[in-house]
């Protein structure tokens, strides 16, 4: 509480009953007197506030925990094939994958991007057939040109790389469990029945010439006498991409680069997959280097080329 | 040149036939001159390009960026597909080597060997589990692998057509013997047909029996109980002698 005056300039009596006291003490009461607040600020800002549940950072800060410690890896599908184990006679389909030129060719840091990433590029193109603004981001960065190029998220920046690593097919362990990520083989113009499953109408009973057909949008009135949005309908089908979580890693050969993985994949032959530690399994108990090698030459072949 | 020794005449023919290759020689070259005059387009107007020269990367370098800064570009790490091109064959055959060590599956589908099974054949196949199944092949199936290609008998058990796909490689299967082929080849790659009842050949189990009865070494015939008891005796005999 500020000191208050002793004679409060309202509590005076009027001018004419008191000429003893100057007009000017008043009035340098007055301005000594600081203004009180009385009116509160109506708005709740300021730091020290909680994070909205709708903000950026609140949406990074609940990813958070469910992100990868590990980059992943972009792999090649080669096709399907069998195992079997000869002491149980189990038969298991898996697909093999190969890691082809696998390089960390950037990352994506939280202060300048907001989110932490590495980003991972397979592949390889001649340097003529690439623009120069894509050749002078590679050689900023100290790496080779990338046929094709993806991002992993990871935790924090202890999960990034060092530019120009190649990641081999020894990032993942025999037994551990990875989610397959890839663009699903483009169908073209579907009826509703092949991409949605529905059953289509009866062959017989009177039916004529609507034998695949949609059959009814919606109700009527009851309804809204309207379509909802994200009604099935029929359409471009395939060619986005699925995810496949939790595929046992049945084998890794580095020198090869070869991941077999138990089960299918999506997309066709020859297609790129994104593979990382699956999410919803314990993340494997291994060094953040392993699978993950310096290039070592990266540099001095960029310097040697200058 | 002049000719001026008639005293050493051979000596003289020497120098002419020196003289005479010379003059040959030089009408050569005069003669391919001629011709360049006469097919202009042949002559070579620019030299001729370095070896190793692509034509498409010089003329897209240089086109674009004359008088910039040239941009170097670092050269990409050893490629695994190249050194690998095929790792499902390498992991196919891995699997085939521990599966059938001594090739006699691989072989006996082999589509070289033609000794092979085909359709219409009886075959006998011992499992590891359970009693031997025998049949007629309908169709011999390789998916996408060769560790997948399996086998399709038809049978009958107790009046009732049975089928069973067996996989060769799997290790449930011990072995895969013919019991009989087929006299003449199926005109068929599936036999389908024989689903049908009048194409049906029924049960294949008399078939099997015989074949097991010779290969055991017993007696031809119709003797079916007589196997076992005769090397029953047999051995009695040899105690008794004993």
């Amino acid at each position: 509480m500020p000191p208050r005056p002793a004679i409060r300039p309202s509590i005076l009596p009027p001018h004419f009953l008191c000429p003893s006291v100057p007009r000017s003490f008043t009035r340098t009461l007055k301005t000594i007197q600081p203004t009180p607040r009385t009116r509160t600020d109506r708005f709740n800002h300021g730091p020290g506030l909680p994070i909205l549940g709708a903000s950026k950072t609140a949406a990074f800060l609940r990813k958070e925990a469910m992100l990868p410690l590990r980059t992943g890896a972009l792999a090649i599908k080669k096709g399907m094939t069998a195992i079997y184990d000869p002491t149980t006679a189990r038969r298991t389909a898996c697909t093999v994958l190969q890691l082809d030129r696998c390089q960390v060719t950037g990352h994506k840091r939280r202060d300048a991007h907001g989110y932490w990433a590495v980003q991972v590029g397979c592949g390889t193109k001649e340097a003529r057939n690439v623009t120069r603004a894509e050749r002078g981001n590679a050689a900023a960065q100290g790496v080779p040109l990338k046929r094709h190029v993806a991002e992993f998220r990871v935790r924090d920046a202890a999960g990034l790389p060092e530019l120009g690593s190649i990641v081999t097919a020894d990032l993942f362990q025999k037994g551990q469990y990875v989610d397959a990520r890839a663009d699903t083989r483009g169908m073209g113009f579907a009826g509703g029945m092949k991409r949605w499953g529905w059953s289509g109408q009866p062959a017989s009973h009177g039916n004529s010439l609507t034998h695949r057909a949609m059959g009814s949008s919606g109700a009527s009135q009851g309804s809204g006498s309207r379509v909802h949005p994200g009604k099935h309908m029929a359409g471009r089908m395939g060619g986005e991409q699925q995810t496949v979580q939790c595929l046992r890693v049945l084998k890794v050969d580095k020198e090869t680069g070869i991941v077999v993985v138990h089960g299918a994949v999506p997309g066709p032959k020859k297609g790129i997959v994104k593979l990382q530690d699956a999410i919803k399994k314990p993340w494997p108990e291994v060094d953040l280097s392993v699978g993950v090698s310096k290039m070592g030459s990266t540099a001095e072949a960029l310097e040697s080329t200058i | 040149m002049s000719l001026s020794a008639p005293t050493r005449p051979l000596a003289c023919i020497k120098q002419a036939i020196r003289q005479c290759r010379l003059e040959r020689q030089q009408s050569r070259r005069y003669a391919a001159a001629a011709t360049e005059a006469q097919y202009p387009s042949l002559q070579t107007r620019y030299p001729p390009p370095t070896p190793g020269f692509r034509p498409s990367q010089a003329i897209k370098q240089n086109r674009f960026e004359t008088g910039m800064k040239k941009i170097p570009v670092v050269p990409p790490p050893r490629s695994t597909t190249k050194a690998c091109p095929d790792p499902i064959a390498i992991l196919t055959n891995t699997q085939i080597s521990v599966l059938d060590p001594t090739g006699a599956r691989t072989r006996l589908f082999s589509p070289l060997n033609p000794e092979r099974v085909q359709a219409g054949d009886i075959l006998l196949v011992r499992l590891r589990t359970g009693d031997p199944v025998s049949g007629t092949v309908l169709n011999i199936r390789q998916r996408n692998q060769p560790i997948d290609t399996a086998v399709l008998l038809r049978n009958q058990l107790t009046r009732v057509g049975v089928e069973m796909w067996f996989k060769v490689y799997s290790p449930n299967v011990e072995g895969i013997e013919v019991v009989q082929r087929r006299e003449k080849r199926a005109r068929r790659a599936k036999l389908y047909y024989m689903r049908q009842a009048r194409h049906d050949v029924g049960s294949v189990e008399g078939v099997v029996k015989q074949y097991l009865r010779q290969r055991s070494g017993g007696p031809m015939g119709s003797r079916d109980a007589k196997g076992r008891d005769a090397n029953a005796g047999r051995k009695n005999k040899k105690k008794g002698k004993k």
